[in-house]
């Protein structure tokens, strides 16, 4: 999903890109959900036909390392798995021209851990794009230790080019945005779980009283219930901070298999094309 | 002289060569000796085309990043043995832009110099799209030729002469002071060279005709012209106003935006790709934002077709008579662009009815008049109706000599409140 809206916004951007998938079957599944996802937004307005034609002819999909070859700069979009990430690392090490950036797509992963056994570990480093890519005007570039500063530039360049704003960072679990919005929303779910109010009126409040566009429990919804604990666990695993301790009610959710929009279910209820269906009156669009 | 005429996008580069000079225009012996574009600029197939009058067109290939490798490019296949027509760059004598806004600050053509190019540049928060590639292309251009003197040729400057009733919106009055908020108008080139070119044809002079002028191509604007000067035009502080267009939506409630962006929950970035690319013929058609395409399913019977090309006429009629009003009479309506010159249909639907206001259509003639110039009123209508196909690039070149010989008008818009 993650390399998919990537890839997305790297053709929006007039760039060609090879994306990888695992087999053949991923492949096809991924050419559908590209489909999907720019005539979604061409529902929405967003982008015409011929923008459409044009993004998916910059897309090439591959299943092979080889069938990349060398490219300008490399992302690996897979799940937070640190050995899974390595093994990725390894690949495009050995493909990629020494000086050509491989970046690592991660929430709370370390980059000099992740890069400690390439052989060129200046040219790895982070970029922290948000779900989704296409649409969120932000990017994390973020320094690991070995990292040059040559490369450290040419990635802020790329989300430049991506037309998004690069935030810098150094290399801290969660860097900022994760590291911010984690306790917020975790903060959130205790608020549900000793009763004070009920989910969805935790999250209008916030939307009413702050601007939030989506509230801290729909956004985790949206984001995926496991892979909020994940990132919460690593964050405590990492820091031994309390404020990073998982909420038990988010254990007991992602145990009873209640993940969010993808399920369906999380704190709150979603349709197929994954729009919430119990909203508050109070919570409909409208002109206010 | 022979003067490159440069237009550059974001990701292209239209560029022609013209002979042109004082004497030359004085006769309208003006000569067009090469057209060509540079299309895809950033991406690894570019694409050049070069066409010279009676010979094959030449095309090529190749990665070009940025404009400075376009129009090196071009320069290269201007002076090509082969293909070219010059003997060498130094031929080239002047260059004149095309510059989408100029703001308040610029009435007429100018030469560029530091101070005329940085207020352009200030000009770019107006035309966010457009001023930037603009001047990509003129510094690419000044780059390659140094030496000769570049002229910027506005689309907004012949409408500065409209008065402030025209011009300023029912809105509060520091947005304008503040943000400059107000009716510019564009393809004000265009306007200017049709009003110019339709009145010669009739044997008149533009100082004392009331004209109103009809672009009609993938951009859609009318003109009133009283005395040879602009003073209301259809598009206002972008190009999306006024008529209905390609893919514009043109007039509309504005309170429509804000309710839909609630109840649709859309973005900035939506609600104006609603409006720009998606609306127009095409959104209301479903077929096109081709007004042929849209003709050949008006003629199967797709009835959303027809009611986009009747949306379409109507607004043109609609902004004839608005304009006949605001001038107290009109005295030729000229039809130009790409639909204006080519379309019988729509000009028939958009000029028919108004015998009231003395322009009586001649539907032989105009049925005749196809990507030519030619009269398409009848002998006896009192207000006169003309194809006059546009040349900006004509009119572009033309106004470097006005400028280089020092005889461009210039004036002073009728009404400023800065």
């Amino acid at each position: 999903m993650m390399g998919r809206s990537i890839a997305t916004k790297v053709a929006q951007a007039g760039l060609n890109v090879s994306l990888k998938e695992l087999s053949q079957e991923a492949l096809e599944s991924t050419k559908r959900e590209l489909e999907k996802s720019l005539d979604h937004e061409i529902a929405r307005f967003g982008l015409t036909s011929s923008e459409k034609k044009a993004i998916l002819s910059r897309i090439r999909l591959v299943t092979t390392f080889d069938a990349i070859g060398d490219a300008d700069l490399a992302i690996e979009t897979v799940q937070e798995d640190q050995a899974l990430k390595r093994q990725i690392l390894r690949e495009l090490d050995r493909r990629l021209a020494p000086d050509h950036p491989i970046v690592i797509n991660t929430s709370t992963l370390s980059i000099t851990e992740l890069a400690a056994d390439a052989s060129r570990p200046e040219r790895i480093l982070g970029m922290h794009f948000l779900y989704p890519v296409t649409t969120t005007r932000v990017v994390e570039v973020v320094r690991g230790q070995l990292t040059s500063d040559e490369v450290f530039e040419r990635a802020i360049q790329f989300g430049r080019l991506l037309g998004k704003v690069p935030i810098k960072v150094f290399e801290m679990p969660g860097f900022v945005t994760t590291r911010v919005a984690l306790p917020l929303v975790n903060e959130a779910m205790h608020v549900v779980m000793e009763g004070v109010a009920q989910a969805a009126e935790v999250d209008l409040a916030l939307k009413l009283g702050y601007d939030f566009r989506v509230g801290p429990l729909e956004w985790a919804d949206r984001t995926g219930l496991d892979r909020i604990l994940t990132w919460m666990q690593h964050l405590h695993d990492e820091t031994g901070e309390p404020r990073f301790r998982p909420c038990p009610l988010l254990r007991r959710l992602v145990r009873a298999g209640l993940l969010g929009a993808k399920t369906g279910r999380g704190f709150f209820t979603y349709d197929a094309n994954r729009r919430r269906t119990d909203r508050l009156p109070d919570d409909q669009p409208g002109l206010g | 002289m022979k003067i490159l005429v440069l237009n550059s996008g974001s990701s292209s580069v239209k560029y022609q060569v013209i002979e042109t000079d004082l004497e030359r225009m004085e006769e309208d012996r003006d000569l067009a000796l090469a057209v060509g574009q540079v299309e895809k600029i950033g991406l690894s197939d570019s694409r050049l085309t070069l066409s010279v009058p009676g010979r094959p067109a030449y095309q090529d290939y190749r990665e070009v990043l940025e404009h400075r490798a376009a129009i090196d490019w071009a320069l290269r296949a201007l002076v090509d043995p082969e293909h070219g027509v010059l003997a060498a760059v130094t031929d080239i004598e002047a260059v004149g832009h095309r510059v989408v806004h100029g703001g308040e600050e610029f009435a007429s053509s100018v030469l560029m110099t530091p101070d005329v190019v940085a207020k352009i540049e200030a000009c770019s928060v107006l035309a966010p799209l457009h001023n930037p590639a603009n001047l990509r292309g003129y510094h690419a251009a000044f780059a390659a030729l140094p030496k000769v003197p570049h002229v910027a040729v506005f689309d907004t400057a012949f409408h500065q002469t409209t008065p402030g009733h025209a011009y300023l919106y029912g809105i509060p009055f520091q947005l304008y002071t503040k943000h400059q908020i107000r009716r510019y108008g564009f393809h004000g080139t265009s306007h200017r060279y049709v009003s110019y070119r339709g009145c010669q044809a009739l044997g008149w002079s533009r100082d004392d005709r009331r004209v109103i002028t009809v672009h009609l191509g993938n951009g859609c604007s009318i003109a009133a012209i009283d005395h040879a000067r602009s003073i209301d035009t259809s598009m206002g502080f972008t190009p999306l106003e006024g008529l209905l267009m390609g893919t514009r939506s043109g007039d509309m409630d504005p309170a429509i935006i804000p309710w839909l962006m609630a109840m649709e929950e859309l973005t900035l970035h939506q609600v104006n790709t609603m409006l720009n690319k998606h609306s127009g013929l095409y959104g209301i058609s479903g077929v096109s934002s081709d007004m042929r395409e849209v003709l050949k399913a008006r003629a199967r019977g797709e009835q959303r077709a027809d009611v986009a090309f009747r949306i379409f006429c109507y607004r043109v009629k609609k902004y004839i008579g608005a304009y006949a009003a605001a001038m107290g009479g009109v005295d030729a309506v000229f039809m130009t662009g790409g639909i204006g010159e080519n379309s019988p249909d729509v000009r028939e639907h958009s000029l028919n009815g108004l015998e009231f206001m003395g322009l009586e259509l001649d539907a032989a003639r105009n049925a005749a008049t196809v990507g030519k110039e030619g009269e398409i009123s009848t002998d006896g209508s009192r207000v006169k109706a003309l194809v006059v196909p546009t040349n900006e690039e004509k009119t572009i070149a033309r106004d470097v000599a006005r400028v280089l010989g020092g005889v461009m008008p210039t004036f002073t818009p009728p009404e400023s409140f800065s």
